[in-house]
């Protein structure tokens, strides 16, 4: 479609050193906690200890006469200072706003709802008083499943919505019952997904210091998507100048990016109140209690099927279990827009979902969002297919594989696939793996009573949002969505010669540093170690707009277009002023090692010129240091060209060009959820013990389309975290609750994430196929490996339980519930 | 995740720790590894008004064998008459995790309490964790308290009045209990070295570094041909408190040590004892998995190749 300019240089492709490494490795990273301001104080929250209750007294006396103990924040502060945060798009579906403030102020819905806050001298002295706040609870009967919740006389969550199903919608592309009267057969199954999360090590942390004598509010927060908090900022608190600094950040995943707000909110409030500097840090068991949990999904679905394994359609019903919040409410659905159709040619699909609130913690994002639901249903519906129809799996998916002469691919309900080779990836995979000899060693181990299984999982990976989806189920949402993103990057060539790049975005732990200043060094011939990428964010200095979120797999498309763009028109102004000096055509300059010199014709003289001054007319080969070319910038009116604007700096916007068609929904509800494609082929291979349920993955591979590669090292490290996350949802971890609505695992002791001693090696083999849209040919890797894995170890482990006739619906595959499947098909 | 505030104290001796259990009565709790004793402060589920940390007691950190102090990597000969008395190895209750596990003297004489040591937890709680702390918390799925009742070590606790001696079989009373009096320190255990015993220990924990679900500690001395002459098994993680396992050691006393007869034994790994639950295991899987890794556990010891004793080849 285009060509993309390549860069000149030759960083990219190559694992080059980290920017972010050396200062992580030797503890030099300036996290949240690491700030100290003068006269700071420390809060702390009080959470609900009830899954239901009505909150109907607050007694603060004993508190307050704490020794250290400087102020409280109740409901009533909380009522008569803030505002309710606005309902976001997630919110959409509400036909009735619901006002939520950033705590509780009249009912908790859930086992560790802020329902107040203190600040203090000193953090233990905060967490001491919070002992001493007396609040007094009418408790109401908890609703913790859906099913539970759906009930007509279920007690209501919200009364004022009348129900626990704030939300029913529906999708639908092609003709969905034309393709079930087509169908020679229906395959029919009942799925479940847990909740669960990525515990980043570093949990919510904030400072918060309102300046009440000209009304600014700065915050230091540790979030990933800078808009959510400047507008919850802004319209909780009614103030016009907030300033947001986002340090580095210990892990993102998603849960940094709604439900941190409301602590963000809280943090600020109990600083306007002090008028002093307060710092607040989340602690374990907090965040597991509140921090967001992914959304616990379940499914019907129905797929009809040619007797070649051509799936023609599928239905789906879904229900997700959101919590007590309606902040979130249709978040895992909408984002099943984004990989709706899978890797697949189906041209019928029909999605309806419900959204039902319960008490329990509300749903965030979580790597991949609803994309793993999606990817899960369309993988254990393609093995259930195989089964159905005995043919081996990989034949299943083969049949309806996208072929790779058809990209650009369009789906049914508008997403473009940029480029892709499924077909190729899955052959691949299965030869590396050593599928038919895998197959001959499970039947050897199967005559020894030994269950050895091969699972397989195929998806996309989408990248880079597009403000506008969930206008296609929300076409009324006013003032929150946009289209497309924006996101920005400066660069500038210092006075001193080195390079500065300004991101537009946070920066959690991806080396967003490393791998923009391999992009811009090569398109200036500068080594990336030469380029400075300036951390932290400031919302105030940092070229940001809507895109500007570590979240939705953006950086590959917007921060990555903005560089690369403002850094080819710094090399035209850098050309154009070299030029002048050099007395030189542009055209016939390169830049090279941090300097600009004619093409060479013979062998470069290093004397070059001297400092501050213009070429010298003896010089064989003329040439000028970006140290040189810095001076005259900033410094030598003289020797500037005529209407050259002083200085070497460069900002650019970048929205993505090819965003049409469907950057906004058509009248079908098309629309381009994301811009990118990535897809891997995922193969576990494991073994289970019959006798306790135990799973030993002995081999994981991946084969991986990520696009250009910008630096492997970086795209590897993405891959094999989300890999270990999904495994270890597949096969344990989870948030539980007990029938009364109380967190049973509230310590990463109770709450089973994998270590590396239970992580698999994870071998990855990439297969690159560029995106002919994006600037380099690059697509995403950042939620990766977390939206199959999940799906790739399921099939595997029914796959080993073959021999008991066991089929695996929900995850987790904890080794309890591996061996109450294989009791109750066997005994 | 702040504890509580509270006092601390570090005596240089045995008598001042004691003195200061004494003076500060319930509010008073020993400090050792705190592995255990400092997450359940941060959570304020354990709030002591005093801590009293034994560390700095000197002689509390040692593994010796019959009175000898373990000299690194060599081996120690045993002098034949002390052999003849049953030999004994000593255990200081500050001893580390790690130095069990590292402990080439335990390896050879008693290679059940480095096998165990190495199944605790993480690098980092074993680099801090102390065997008294781990025995002395009596948390029910504590891994040492399996290998203690398996190897019937004896417990030495110093109070007030004096010293006295608790057999493992006695020590461990219920959930978090043991039969330490308040103002009593836990400073030693005792285990006899086993000459010609096979040892092995066996946890289910769905992660590595987690407590046991179920966990076996076996001691089995085999007769002439594969027979089970002696077998003492301790069990952990299943129930409020650990236990010896008697019902499965009397069923194999004698029989020979084939897979049938040793399942068949484990079956009566848990029968009579209420059985835990939690949000780990039911209660139906947690005493599945303790028949199981029961009957794993003696099959380990049946077919571990390098029985624990002192050399003899002196």
């Amino acid at each position: 479609m285009i060509s993309a300019e390549r860069p000149q240089g030759t960083s990219v492709g190559k694992s080059v050193r980290s920017h972010e490494a050396p200062r992580h490795a030797s503890g030099r990273g300036h996290f949240v906690d690491d700030y100290r301001l003068p006269g700071m104080l420390h809060a702390a929250v009080l959470r609900s200890p009830h899954p239901h209750a009505r909150i109907v007294g607050f007694d603060v006396t004993e508190a307050l006469g704490l020794p250290g103990m400087v102020a409280v924040l109740t409901p009533d502060d909380v009522r008569s200072m803030s505002r309710p945060f606005a309902p976001g798009r997630y919110a959409a579906g509400l036909r009735t706003p619901v006002p939520e403030y950033a705590s509780a102020v009249d009912k908790v819905r859930y086992v560790g709802e802020p329902v107040a806050a203190v600040a203090a001298r000193d953090a233990a002295t905060a967490e001491d008083a919070l002992d001493r706040i007396v609040v007094e609870y009418e408790p109401l009967p908890p609703v913790v499943g859906t099913s539970e919740a759906m009930r007509r006389d279920a007690p209501l969550l919200y009364e004022e919505l009348g129900t626990n199903v704030p939300w029913r919608g529906a999708v639908s592309y092609g003709d969905v019952d034309a393709a079930f009267r087509e169908a020679e057969l229906v395959v029919r199954d009942r799925l479940k997904m847990h909740r669960y999360s990525s515990v980043p090590l570093e949990t919510f942390a904030c400072i918060a210091s309102a300046d009440p004598t000209n009304a600014t509010l700065t915050v230091w927060v540790n979030a990933q998507v800078p808009d959510v908090i400047d507008d919850a900022l802004r319209e909780g608190l009614g103030l016009r100048d907030v300033r947001i600094i986002i340090p580095d950040i210990g892990g993102g995943f998603g849960q940094k990016i709604h439900l941190i707000r409301k602590y963000v909110l809280i943090t600020a409030l109990l600083s306007l109140k002090t008028s002093r500097p307060v710092k607040w840090v989340e602690d374990r068991s907090g965040h597991m209690m509140a921090g967001g949990h992914a959304c616990a999904q379940e499914w019907d679905v129905e797929a009809a099927v040619q007797r070649d394994g051509t799936v023609l359609g599928l239905r789906v019903r879904e229900t997700d279990d959101v919590g007590g919040s309606i902040s979130t409410l249709t978040i895992h659905f909408t984002n099943k827009l984004n990989n709706l159709f899978n890797t697949y040619t189906t041209q019928h699909l029909s999605l309806e979902g419900s959204s039902v609130v319960t008490n329990k913690c509300p749903v965030v994002p979580n790597r991949g969002i609803g994309k793993p639901g999606m990817c899960f249903v369309w993988e254990r519906t393609m093995d259930r297919v195989a089964q159905t129809l005995g043919m081996s799996p990989v034949e299943v998916r083969t049949v309806n594989l996208i072929p790779s002469d058809q990209f650009p691919y369009q789906t049914p309900n508008g997403n473009i696939y940029d480029s892709g080779d499924y077909a190729g990836m899955l052959r691949r995979a299965m030869e590396r793996i050593g599928y038919e000899e895998l197959r001959e060693e499970q039947a050897r181990l199967r005559e020894q009573g030994r269950c050895l299984g091969v699972g397989l999982a195929v998806a996309v990976e989408p990248g880079g949002r597009n403000a506008a989806r969930d206008l296609a189920l929300f076409p009324g949402i006013k003032g929150v969505s946009g289209s497309g993103g924006v996101n920005g990057a400066t660069i500038r060539l210092e006075r001193s010669g080195m390079v500065t790049l300004l991101l537009g975005s946070p920066n959690c732990g991806q080396s967003h540093e490393t791998t923009t200043s391999q992009i811009v060094g090569d398109v200036l011939g500068l080594s990336p170690d030469r380029i400075s990428v300036i951390s932290p964010f400031d919302s105030e200095v940092a070229p940001w707009g809507s895109a500007a979120a570590n979240s939705g797999n953006n950086f590959h498309l917007y921060d990555i277009g903005a560089a690369h763009d403002a850094a080819r028109k710094l090399r035209e102004r850098i050309l154009t002023l070299a030029g002048h000096l050099l007395n030189t055509d542009p055209e016939d300059l390169v830049l090279e090692d941090g300097a600009v010199s004619r093409r060479s014709r013979g062998t470069p003289d290093q004397d070059g010129v001297g400092p501050s001054h213009a070429p010298s007319p003896h010089s064989p080969t003329p040439r000028l240091t970006f140290a040189e070319l810095g001076r005259v910038a900033y410094g030598n009116q003289a020797l500037l060209p005529k209407g050259f604007e002083p200085g070497l700096q460069e900002t650019s916007y970048y929205t993505f060009p090819h965003a049409e068609p469907f950057v906004v929904p058509d009248e079908q509800g098309r629309v381009r959820a994301q811009f990118t494609f990535s897809a891997a082929v995922h193969i576990a291979v494991v073994e289970v013990d019959p006798a306790t349920g135990e799973v030993e993955v002995q081999r994981y591979l991946i084969v991986s389309d990520n696009g250009t590669i910008i630096n492997p090292s970086v795209v590897d490290g993405q891959i094999y975290g989300s890999a270990a996350h999904g495994i270890s949802v597949a096969l344990g971890e989870a948030f539980v609750y007990d029938e009364d609505g109380r967190l049973l695992t509230l310590t990463l002791t109770d709450y089973g994430k994998s270590t590396a001693l239970e992580t698999p090696r994870i071998e990855v083999e990439h297969r690159p196929m560029p995106s002919p849209f994006t600037t380099l040919g690059q697509k995403a890797a950042g939620e990766g490996a977390a939206i199959p894995s999940p799906a790739a170890i399921a099939s595997a482990v029914e796959d080993a339980l073959q021999p008991f006739g066991v089929r695996v619906r929900e995850l987790p595959l904890t080794p309890e519930a591996i061996w109450r499947l294989i009791g109750s098909s066997a005994r | 995740m702040i504890p509580a505030a509270f006092e601390y104290s570090a005596p240089a001796s045995l008598d001042e720790a004691l003195a200061l259990l004494s003076a500060h009565g319930d509010e008073a709790k020993v400090l050792a590894g705190g592995q255990s004793l400092l997450p359940l402060m941060k959570l304020r589920l354990a709030t002591p008004g005093h801590l009293v940390d034994l560390t700095r007691i000197p002689g509390l950190n040692r593994i010796e064998q019959d009175g000898v102090p373990s000299a690194g990597d060599q081996r120690i000969p045993v002098p034949v008459a002390s052999r003849l008395q049953r030999p004994m190895l000593s255990i200081g209750a500050l001893t580390l995790y790690c130095q069990i596990e590292e402990s080439t003297l335990l390896r050879q004489a008693c290679p059940l309490l480095p096998q165990t040591a190495s199944a605790v937890a993480d690098v980092q709680v074993r680099n801090r964790g102390t065997i008294g702390g781990s025995l002395a918390h009596a948390d029910p799925a504590g891994d040492m308290a399996a290998a203690a009742l398996a190897l019937d070590a004896t417990l030495r606790a110093v109070g007030p009045s004096g010293e006295r001696w608790i057999p493992a079989a006695e020590f461990f009373t219920g959930f978090f209990t043991t039969a330490l009096a308040p103002d009593e320190i836990l400073v030693e255990m005792r285990v006899p070295v086993l000459e010609g015993w096979t040892t092995t220990y066996r946890k289910a924990a769905p992660r590595a570094s987690g407590f046991a679900i179920a966990g076996v500690a076996v001691c089995l001395r085999k007769g002439p041909d594969e027979t089970c002459q002696e077998i003492r098994i301790g069990v952990t993680g299943v129930t409020e408190r650990p236990f010896r396992a008697h019902a499965v050691e009397d069923a194999l006393r004698g029989k020979p040590l084939v897979a049938s007869v040793i399942e068949e034994a484990a079956e009566a790994v848990a029968e009579g004892v209420w059985i835990a639950e939690d949000v780990r295991a039911s209660a139906a899987y947690r005493a599945h998995l303790a028949r199981i890794y029961a009957s794993r556990a003696i099959q380990g010891a049946r077919d571990a190749d390098t029985p624990g004793g002192l050399s003899t080849g002196l």
